[in-house]
Parts: C-alpha cells; structure tokens; sequence
C-alpha cells in the first residue's frame, strides 16, 4: 500500500513506490529566513533529495524526506538559512 | 543557472523520495538531478553498488523509481542496455537507455562490456558515479581510487605507512580514446554544467555517450555531510578533476580553472588522505599538473572561467 504522502511525490510502478521516511533521520533542520533570502536558488539545485521547492517567486523548505545534512545552510551565500535543533523551531513539522 | 534551475524545477521528480543514501550524499543529488533531466521517456540500470544499494532499484514487488528501472550484474551493464535499446529501435521507439553505474561497475568490473558497446557505437547514455571504491560492501579499493588513499584493502599502519600505491585510472580520457561521439566529465558542485552535459548526451543519436562524474564519498572518505558540495567542487578548482568534454573528437573544458588551488586544500578536507606526508601530497600534485598540461593541449578551445 502506497501512503498518501508519497503519492504526491510519484506515481507507482509495480505493486507502488518503495521509499522510507528519511525525515525520521534528522537530528537539526534548515530554516530558511524568507526576508534574508535573496532568491537565488543555490539551496534548489544543491538539496541531494530535492526537498526545497520552488514556488512561483521564492523558495520553502519540504520537511517530509530532509535528512537534515546542512548543505542547503552551508552553500546559501547570504546566510538565510540557519541549522535548528530538531523540534525547536515552529516552521519545521513533523 | 536560471535555465537549469527552470528546468529542474519543472521537471518530474522520477526518484522515490524516501531513500536510504547517507545523509548528505551528493550521488543521490546527482542521481536525482540527471533523472530530472532524462525525463520520464527513458529506462535505466543500475548495478550493484551504492545507488542500487539505497532502494533506487526497489525492493520486493516495490520500485524505487517512476520509470522502468534494472538491477543488472556488476558486469554486463552496457550489453544488456545495448540490446535493450537494439528492440526499442527495432519498433521504431526512441527513448534514453541510461546506465548508471558506479566505479567499480564501470572502470573495473563493467569496463569490457562498456569498452565493447562503446566500439561498436551502441547508442545509450553511460553514467559513471565515481566514489573511488567499492564504497557499500566497505570501502575496498578500486582502480580509481586516488593514490595514497586509506581503503580497507589498502589499509594504513599506526606509522602511518600504507594506502594504495597506485594512481587513479584515467577513465574519462580512455573513453574519449573510444572515439564515442560524447564524453565529459561532471561534478555535483556544478550543476547547470551538469544539466547542459545530459542533455547533450541525449542528442546523440549514433553512438555512446559517457558522462564520469566524480563524486566524494562522505562515510567512504570521512568527509562532513554539510562540505558534499564543498569538497566535490574544490576536486574542481585545484584541477584534480578538470571539467571538460569530447564531442566528436573535439576537446573543451567546460569550466577552466585559470588560477588554481593547491590540491592539498582538498586533499585536507578528507580523512582517507590524513595520513599523507607533505611529499606523498607533492607526488600528487605533480601528477594532478602533469595531467592538467596534457588536457590542455588537447583542447580546442577553454571554457569560461569558473564563477563560483
Ligand atoms: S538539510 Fe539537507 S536534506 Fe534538508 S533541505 Fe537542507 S540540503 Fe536538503
Ligand atoms: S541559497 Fe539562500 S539566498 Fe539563495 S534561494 Fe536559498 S535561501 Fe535564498
């Protein structure tokens, strides 16, 4: 049985998709500072599981499957996005 | 930058979203970016090796993957890909036959069937993620490994006496020897050259394209999750591993690197080199210009200067 939270990410071939919740793996998480953001996208392209999101005029972070490595914080030039611990901050669910 | 990050974000993702890749891991972010690129109109293999490992080629009656993904042996990737792309053309289909295959499957163990497919022109596109070694079944060497490196066959003593005494194999240059109409080299750090790269490979219509992308390995190489990309792109900016490509016999670098940095600065970012004495750093230095030099005179024209 496929979850509908991985329904929204792909399409199943076979019996569905096979996938683990790697959100579960975090142990600090990414909060990105909308006001600091300058739009850039470096966090986009370098996330290695895709889970920032371009929205039509800005970027938000998808807590779902982040593994918590820090590169988005790392290779953000304009400092907008702060490792958190787990938990400890209101934008991050799960 | 903004053509690629259109592309990316327009694209589908075809790559489970839940996978066991080490926190971090920039083969996942390469594997993620060249799926989005390919598009859904394309069949991939993958190997045994990290990637494979992970869950991208399913488990149970389950796939990891939106498109039709295999789980060929360690050696016979590019054969078995080559006839599949033979039926597809044989019903008038056109559509991209991918491998994507670590080290071990492509410069050791997969190289005669990837040699053979490449001689006799087989039109599919070859993959390489070079994490130098056999990184999921524990870090044993591989003909790629750099010289000097820690692996848990070349293992180091308490004197600090050991590593692999050998270079690292020069695969992307003798598959250009191969005379295929496509070959470059790639790195996580450099994404849109990454992008730009598959989708040239894609409009090869006769013949193999290869694309090597070398890819730090964190838990394999003890580097920190949050430095994937930095490591990954210092590779590049001390010219260790020059980003260029081939197409039909002609040399380019995609992005030069007019004032390079030392290699040690990237050589210090990981621990399997911790153990390096300032000359084992020079012999690699020596060999990184030396290489550096020969690329150079091979090409045609430079690329633009790294911007990064
Ligand atoms: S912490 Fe890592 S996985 Fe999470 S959003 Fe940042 S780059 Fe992506
Ligand atoms: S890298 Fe930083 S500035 Fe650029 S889009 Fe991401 S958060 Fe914004």
């Amino acid at each position: 049985m496929m979850e509908s939270k991985e329904k929204e990410y792909i399409t199943s071939v076979g019996e569905g998709i096979y996938s683990i919740n790697t959100g579960d793996w975090r142990i600090n998480e990414p909060v990105l500072d909308q006001e600091k953001c300058k739009k850039c996208g470096l966090c986009f392209l370098y996330c290695p599981v895709f889970c920032i999101e371009k929205k039509d005029d800005y970027y938000e972070i998808n807590y779902d499957y982040c593994k918590g490595c820090g590169i988005c914080a790392r290779e953000c030039k304009s400092g907008a996005i702060k490792m958190v611990e787990k938990g400890s901050s209101s934008y991050a669910k799960n | 930058m903004r053509e690629t990050i259109e592309t990316l974000s327009n694209n589908k993702e075809l790559i489970s979203p839940g996978i066991s890749a080490c926190v971090g891991c920039n083969v996942e972010l390469t594997l993620r970016t060249v799926m989005r690129v390919l598009g859904p109109n394309t069949i991939i293999a993958i190997p045994p090796g990290c990637m494979g490992g992970v869950g991208v080629v399913g488990w149970n009656k389950k796939s990891g993957a939106n498109v039709p993904v295999f789980f060929p042996l360690l050696d016979n990737t590019a054969s078995m890909l080559a006839g599949i792309k033979a039926y597809y053309k044989k019903i008038g289909r056109d559509i991209n036959v991918v491998a994507f295959a670590g080290d071990g499957a492509s410069v050791d163990c997969g190289f005669q069937s990837l040699s053979g497919a490449a001689e006799r022109n087989d039109n599919i596109i070859y993959i390489c993620y070079d994490n130098e070694g056999y990184m999921n079944t524990g870090y044993q060497r591989s003909a790629s490994t750099t010289r000097g490196a820690w692996t848990s066959t070349t293992p180091v003593s308490k004197e600090k006496v050991g590593g692999k005494k050998q270079h690292k194999k020069d695969f992307p240059m003798i598959m250009a020897m191969h005379d295929i109409p496509y070959m470059a080299t790639a790195s996580p750090a450099y994404i849109p050259d990454l992008v730009n790269k598959v989708k040239k490979a894609m409009e090869v219509k006769e013949g193999l394209a290869y694309i090597h992308v070398l890819n730090p390995c964190l838990t394999g190489w003890g580097i920190k999750p949050n430095e994937s990309i930095e490591v990954s792109r210092l590779s590049v900016q001390t010219r260790f591993f020059p980003l260029y490509e081939v197409v039909n016999g002609d040399f380019k670098l995609t992005v030069d690197i007019k004032k390079p940095k030392p290699v040690e600065q990237y050589i210090n970012k990981i621990k399997k080199f911790s153990h390096l004495s300032k000359d084992d750093i020079e012999e690699i230095q020596n060999y990184v210009d030396k290489k550096w030099n020969k690329l150079k005179m091979s090409c045609v024209e430079g690329g633009r200067n790294d911007e990064q």
